[in-house]
């Protein structure tokens, strides 16, 4: 008895919670977001980079003291957290057929281009590229890297995966 | 090539077998022959794999027949009656026959049948289940698998008594025969990954796998200069047990005591029995230490470095970290020595009889810890590091993925003394991409970091009580996704 029972649970367990691809790219969005943009910030700190993510989505706008602290990390990492799942959903849309982790590194370095060079005018305090020192452009162009497969391998990966298991319910 | 029947008569048989199997030359290839109601009965036996005490009772029993039997005419008959074994197989073809007696069989042929009895009475020399080194927890089971396949398989039945665990035995090896055995529960396990598994070992086509586990491991999953570990090893049976219900498929090979769990991840190689031995809280405790001591085992060593080459990178509250007056030899070249040194000691404490492994204790901290900073080669600094870097990486459980680690430490190393901040940072982002694109068994290696898997990662970072744990792991592709019924959770 108890043996059934508990099939049932599954199917109906499987039923309600069969997890939406949107979903997870909207997670994956996230975590990545922040996890790599933390990353930035501690890059930041130990002197790798000039910039850091709060000089894009807080000073910016804002001289407020606060930003200088702490919080502004925080805060500026959260923002960021909540921007990222918009690639994410990009690449959701174009490329999660694309089966390569490569394609994801490319797609950062993309990524990297039209922060720096497309959406620049928005940033007023960041100095231009040709400005930016050498230890700068390589590590932000690292870390966009590292983003960019993050998000790309996961979504893909995602989405293949659902594939085969969808086949293979079918098959059955 | 047609394979040669058993011919009726012995002194073909014996003829055969001095041709063949080099009886006469090689010491512990064996026969005796007897008769029984005038029928003569040849019996092979390779000596020290076969079990005596079994042999002489079945002799004594059959020359027992002939006081006992008159009816010459029906020797055959009587003779395959009065074979005490429970495992009695007649095998036509005398390739098989031979096959058998070198495996510890033993394998009777009576005159005028063309058929041979072969009775299964090995007895391989080994020892009883030991707690392994390697792998060792505070709590929990000491027993630890062996050299032999038979009883590592049963040690993995002891824990799993479902009539769904399936053992498969295959042979691997033209000259070798060695058992493998791949171990999957039916109703969990992916199919075609057990398929797959199969496949690429049954293509497998070469003399011997003396180093058996490695090897096999290499032939199954190529990457041939990755110094990675590809596969989980597990000495423990209770691991084994676990990985089994989580889906994952063990492949025994015999005289390895170590087996192999597939498909695995990097952070497969992070988890230890201790964790899951101890209550969550602790475990988790246990996990983060771990993970901190590996990653500071990679990274610790070149970030310092980076520091010392470049001591504006650092924050005005770390400022003090770094070397107070410069050695007389770089920094770089001082951490690649003691590097060095550190692996000349491992070496040869692996090599050294415990009696003398205290002296060489005494000798590596005299030597290197004191000596080597008083005649100015390092500086204290190099040392403390090097010491953490290198406990960082014992504390690894997978040794082959601590061995792994240090290679790539060194890497970092190098790149950054030649390059500075861009060396370390593209160093680690190769690294890392490098990791990233290893598949292991169609399995994404940093899975589930990238490709990212929430739950998963989750799963690993907090080592959640079993009672929660109602999901088998994703990457496996279990056919049964539950490993205990959802709704007890729900309350």
């Amino acid at each position: 008895m108890r043996k059934s029972e508990r099939k049932n649970n599954e199917r109906e367990q499987q039923a309600s919670t069969s997890p939406s691809l949107i979903g997870i790219a909207v997670t994956t969005g996230l975590s990545g977001g922040i996890l790599w943009s933390a990353i930035g910030v501690v890059m930041y700190h130990f002197n790798f980079a000039e910039v850091a993510p709060k000089m894009f989505v807080l000073r910016s706008w804002t001289k407020e003291p606060w930003t200088d602290t702490w919080l502004g990390d925080l805060i500026s990492i959260l923002i960021v957290g909540g921007i990222s799942i918009l690639p994410a959903l990009l690449y959701y849309a174009l490329f999660k057929k694309r089966q390569s982790m490569w394609v994801g590194t490319i797609y950062g370095l993309a990524l990297w281009f039209l922060l720096f060079y497309v959406l620049h005018p928005m940033f007023a305090n960041i100095p231009n590229v040709t400005d930016l020192n050498k230890n700068t452009i390589v590590s932000t162009i690292c870390l966009f890297l590292l983003y960019g497969t993050f998000i790309g391998y996961s979504i893909s990966y995602d989405f293949h995966d659902m594939v085969v298991k969808e086949t293979k319910k079918n098959n059955n | 090539m047609q394979a040669t029947v058993v011919p009726q008569k012995t002194e073909n048989v014996e003829a055969y077998m001095k041709r063949k199997a080099g009886l006469g030359k090689s010491f512990d290839f064996g026969m005796r022959e007897i008769v029984i109601l005038k029928t003569k009965v040849q019996l092979y036996y390779v000596n020290g794999l076969v079990d005596s005490s079994i042999i002489v009772q079945l002799m004594q029993e059959l020359v027992n027949i002939n006081d006992h039997e008159v009816q010459e005419k029906k020797a055959a008959e009587i003779i395959e009656n009065r074979l005490v074994h429970e495992q009695v197989e007649k095998v036509k073809t005398m390739d098989e026959v031979v096959d058998q007696v070198l495996s510890g069989l033993v394998a009777i042929f009576v005159n005028g049948l063309s058929y041979s009895f072969v009775l299964d009475v090995r007895h391989y020399p080994g020892r009883t289940p030991d707690e392994p080194d390697t792998e060792r927890v505070i709590r929990g089971s000491r027993d630890g698998f062996t050299e032999n396949i038979v009883e590592n398989t049963a040690l993995t039945r002891r824990r799993i008594r479902d009539e769904r665990l399936r053992n498969e035995v295959m042979k691997v090896g033209e000259r070798s025969k060695t058992d493998i055995c791949i171990s999957y529960l039916q109703d969990v396990a992916d199919d075609e990954f057990v398929q797959y598994a199969k496949e690429k070992i049954s293509a497998i086509d070469v003399d011997g796998i003396p180093m058996a586990d490695k090897t096999l491991e290499e032939f199954i999953l190529g990457g041939k200069w990755n110094p990675f570990p590809m596969v989980k090893y597990t000495e423990r049976p209770d691991v084994a047990a676990r990985q089994l219900l989580d889906g994952h498929v063990l492949i025994y090979v015999d005289t390895s005591p170590s087996i192999i769990i597939l498909p695995t991840t990097f952070f497969n190689c992070l988890e230890h029995a201790e964790e899951m031995r101890q209550s969550p809280a602790v475990g988790t405790f246990i996990r983060w230490i771990r993970l901190l001591a590996v990653l500071s085992s990679l990274y610790l060593l070149p970030l310092w470095l980076l520091f010392t080459m470049d001591p504006s990178l650092l924050p005005k509250s770390l400022s003090f970290i770094g070397p107070n007056e410069e050695g007389n030899v770089a920094i770089y070249l001082q951490i690649i020595f003691a590097e060095i040194g550190v692996e000349f000691l491992r070496m040869a404490a692996v090599h050294t009889p415990t009696p003398l492994a205290t002296a060489l204790g005494l000798v590596a901290a005299v030597l290197i810890g004191q000596i080597a900073v008083d005649v100015g080669l390092f500086s204290p600094e190099v040392i403390l590091y090097v010491a953490i870097s290198t406990i960082g990486s014992y504390v690894t459980p997978s040794y082959e993925l601590s061995v792994a680690n240090k290679i790539m430490k060194l890497f970092l190393v190098i790149t950054t003394a030649i390059f500075g901040v861009p060396g370390f940072v593209v160093g680690v982002t190769i690294s890392l991409l490098f990791l990233i694109s290893l598949n292991a068994f169609k399995t994404p290696y940093l899975w589930p970091f990238i490709p990212f898997n929430a739950n998963a990662l989750f799963r690993f970072i907090l080592r959640l009580p079993t009672p929660l744990l109602n999901r088998r792991p994703s990457i496996v592709h279990p056919k049964d996704e539950y490993s205990q019924p959802v709704k007890r959770n729900r309350k």
